[in-house]
């Protein structure tokens, strides 16, 4: 078995994070350049290669065709969801008839959980080169108020990612399991997670027994479309239409200028947290520049809206929670967007208390789910996570009408279970609607799956199948039925409204060990490159070293030649070929080591510093 | 309606049964083996009183249920059932789901009464006959005829502060009701554990059940009018 690791996959960006054995503390886990942010962006280059990352970010400007940002919006959801999002984002949606989203990159297309699952194996390879060893198991965090096909979607990027799923946690909780830990607080807590896509509310209770903490979450309240993305689109509409008004140019939402004006708004966005100004310069060619000042009251009369849209949920979480505001002793922020005086300030006042930021609001999610995985792997049991579902689940009754089963905000695991009948004579099938919402109608609430109950022809009302409906510590719902009369367990075929069916999950599973072998053999190459490079350097400077006077000219030659070689195949990409290069280097720098090594010591006998040879 | 045989006069009234790991003799009911700290299935037939190891008494402690499904949680939670076999890790998660359940049902007085209800077969949940008890007949007439004239004079325009303040009244008047009805409620929940206690016969029982129904009709009748109110009222 590998290692566990805990993941945040944002909307924006995405982090790793780990449980140190050492300290017990979590921690973030860093790229090759050294950020533990990985942008939630995906390109794919003119080889069908996948990009994820900055090396794909660059690419947003350039090749916005290829290229994909914010894709959690489309997670669990089908085409005709998403038409509202098409508006204001440029999603290359395939139009081949079915619900399923498949979105164009390149000359290939994928589906959102394909393309999730570039983003986390990009996270395990970081983690992977941190340790040195596998990873294959991984907490993963969503949104709190994500319905079950989202959480279902999130679990199969997992799965094609090569992770295996220990539990999805919802972000808020894993930001209270990480504030909690660092500062061992009791009592009431709310979390307020502003991220990139997605807002969260989250009402918990945090609790000492004999056992240990316990961290009980009373109500949960959000919107799955609402966030910093947002705010990006309000900057944007206004600057778009500004341009439009002054230069009589009309951007294209979907093309590649917007993306570089885009850029330049949130940059400024996010100058404006600590300036009371922010410039824009924005080239339209011969047109002339848009150059254009934002000031801090400008940009909050613009938001204000948007961020007022995020009180709604929290006032509905909190009269679920049955609790007022005055009564919440701790706030905890999450989320970049909670970076902004502004949402600093609404919160602030709304609950009357300073609310916390010891912890980065970027990275204490993941590091909330690596103590969830620690919880997990490690068996330490002195925490438990008590979440809650965030939406009623029921079924559809006669007339269209929802028959609760299992109320919002109830603690999971949870169930319920009800009796089906046959409503005509000899009716051997009975459809059954499981939908998640709060309103009365089936047409106004989310369908989740139907399946049907196959009972034997007879009179109506005789038959009695009792099914079992359990929402599991994931949020995901399981069903379960059994023939009362012959007490017979029925396997029910579920059929989710919207996403992946297994078949389609295996297919996708095979294609994913493609690019697995791909990142595979990429990592060897750059490995291989990285080794060769410091070789041929060391080889360089061991030449023009005094030592090496003694070296013959056919030695010399037969070494610059294994150098020249070595060269030659970095520059390509056949990994096995620059490996044996670099062993026919080392071997024919073999005898010029050594007698640079006998020079040293001989020089360090005669009081001469060792460090003045070689390295 | 009669009282089913269902009814236990103990709490203990599920069979013990073996251990699937084991095989020891494990008492009706119990979540775990006495002998092999297995996990055990759950078992039909247990109500959600004796999961806590309560009498099935109405009147319950709040803090000592919330203490007790704490405990269990320790217990129960799938977190601590990673590294098991599937089929405890399944027992977990129907164990666990279990106790939310009861404790959610439990928490609530009314939920407690309606639970009982149902388990000792006097009153299927959801099947409240929403028809208006006789002594309000009246009330509920009136109340209809004003919510109507409310919303021609918003449809219309015409002036709508009158008829909000006698809507209002009505608000406070049915809200009132609620409240009595749920000091019925209580009072009848101690009779019952009164009762319980005293080992009274099944007619004194029946009695108090049948009681207990009329008052929970009554109740989702004009809970359902105050939040008929509340939602014109909030429009």
């Amino acid at each position: 078995m590998g290692r566990v690791v805990g993941i945040d996959l944002g909307t924006t960006f995405s982090l790793i994070a780990y449980t140190d054995a050492q300290t017990g503390e979590p921690k973030c886990i860093a790229g090759s350049n050294g950020s533990v942010q990985c942008p939630s962006i995906v390109s794919v280059d003119e080889n069908g290669k996948i990009l994820v990352g900055d090396a794909a970010r660059a690419r947003l400007t350039t090749n916005p065709d290829r290229t994909i940002y914010s894709v959690k919006r489309l997670m669990g959801r089908g085409v005709a969801d998403v038409q509202d999002e098409l508006k204001i984002f440029p999603f290359r949606i395939e139009p081949d008839g079915s619900n399923v989203i498949h979105v164009r990159l390149g000359e290939k297309t994928f589906t959102p959980p394909e393309i999730s699952s570039f983003i986390l194996r990009e996270l395990k390879s970081w983690a992977e080169a941190h340790f040195g060893e596998p990873v294959d198991r991984a907490v993963i965090t969503v949104p709190a108020y994500f319905n079950d096909a989202q959480r279902q979607a999130t679990k199969d990027a997992g799965r094609l990612a090569g992770l295996e799923v220990l539990r999805l946690v919802n972000e808020p909780t894993a930001a209270a399991l990480a504030y909690g830990l660092h500062k061992r607080k009791r009592g009431y807590v709310a979390v307020y997670d502003f991220g990139g896509g997605t807002f969260d509310i989250s009402i918990l209770k945090l609790i000492s027994t004999s056992e240990g903490d316990i961290y009980q979450v009373l109500a949960t309240n959000g919107d799955t479309h609402l966030g910093g993305d947002d705010l990006d689109n309000a900057l944007m509409d206004l600057a778009r239409k500004e341009i439009e008004k002054k230069f009589g140019v009309a951007l294209d939402p979907q093309g590649e200028q917007v993306q570089t004006l885009r850029k330049a708004l949130i940059q400024a966005k996010h100058e404006l947290s600590s300036t009371d100004s922010a410039t824009i310069k924005y080239s339209l060619g011969a047109k002339g520049t848009y150059d254009r000042i934002f000031t801090r009251a400008e940009f909050d009369a613009l938001i204000t809206p948007i961020v007022a849209r995020t009180m709604a949920p929290v006032k509905l979480a909190l009269a679920d929670a049955k609790l007022a505001p005055k009564d919440i002793e701790e706030v905890v922020l999450v989320g970049g967007s909670t970076r902004i005086p502004l949402v600093r300030k609404t919160v602030a006042d709304y609950f009357g208390r300073a609310p916390h930021t010891e912890l980065d609001p970027d990275q204490v999610v993941a590091l909330g789910a690596a103590v969830q995985a620690d919880i997990l792997e490690s068996g330490v049991k002195t925490m438990l996570l008590l979440d809650v579902t965030p939406l009623s689940l029921g079924i559809e009754t006669m007339g269209g009408v929802i028959a609760k089963i299992i109320p919002r905000n109830s603690t999971i695991p949870a169930s319920a279970e009800e009796l089906f009948t046959t409503g005509v004579d000899n009716q051997t099938a009975i459809d059954v609607h499981v939908l998640q919402g709060e309103r009365e109608l089936a047409k106004d609430c989310r369908s989740l799956a139907r399946f049907q109950l196959k009972t034997p022809p007879g009179p109506a009302g005789l038959a009695r199948i009792e099914v079992k409906f359990l929402i599991d510590a994931n949020g995901i719902l399981q069903v379960g039925a059994k023939d009362l009369r012959t007490q017979e367990q029925h396997v029910v075929e579920v059929q989710p409204s919207y996403g992946l069916g297994d078949a389609d999950i295996e297919k996708m599973l095979e294609e994913s060990i493609e690019f697995a072998e791909q990142d595979f053999a990429d990592r060897q190459v750059i490995e291989a490159r990285t080794e060769a490079e410091s070789i041929l350097v060391a080889t360089e400077k061991a030449l023009r070293d005094t030592g090496a006077a003694g070296i013959d000219a056919d030695e010399r030659t037969s070494i610059q030649k294994s150098a020249a070689d070595l060269r030659a195949a970095i520059a390509g990409t056949d990994y096995k070929l620059m490996r044996t290069r670099i062993d026919e280097l080392n071997a024919a720098t073999n005898h010029l080591a050594e007698t640079l090594m006998n020079g040293a010591l001989q020089t360090a006998f005669e009081g001469k510093r060792l460090d003045d040879v070689g390295d | 309606m009669a009282i089913t045989q269902r009814q236990q006069k103990t709490v203990e009234g599920v069979p013990a049964a073996a251990c699937w790991n084991c095989k020891a003799s494990v008492p009706g009911g119990a979540h775990f083996c006495g002998t092999c700290a297995k996990i055990q299935p759950v078992t039909p037939g247990a109500d959600y009183f004796s999961f806590f190891e309560l009498p099935r008494k109405l009147t319950i402690d709040p803090g000592m249920l919330e203490g007790k499904f704490h405990m269990l949680s320790w217990k129960l939670h799938p977190d601590n059932f990673v590294r098991a076999t599937e089929f405890e890790r399944n027992l977990s998660l129907q164990r666990s789901s279990e106790l939310n359940d009861a404790f959610r049902t439990l928490r609530e007085p009314v939920g407690r009464v309606e639970y009982l209800l149902d388990f000792l077969g006097v009153r299927k949940e959801g099947t409240t006959k929403q028809q208006a008890p006789p002594e309000l007949l009246e009330e509920v007439f009136e109340l209809n005829e004003s919510l109507d004239e409310l919303r021609d004079a918003r449809a219309s325009g015409g002036d709508i502060a009158a008829l909000r303040t006698k809507l209002e009244a009505a608000q406070k008047h049915f809200q009132g009701l609620l409240a009595e009805v749920d000091a019925d409620l209580a009072a009848i929940a101690r009779d019952w554990d009164a009762v319980l206690d005293a080992n009274a016969g099944d007619a004194t029982r029946s009695a108090l059940l049948a009681k207990m129904s009329d008052l929970l009709n009554r109740r989702a009748y004009i809970r359902n009018l105050v939040a008929g109110v509340n939602a014109e009222m909030a429009a």
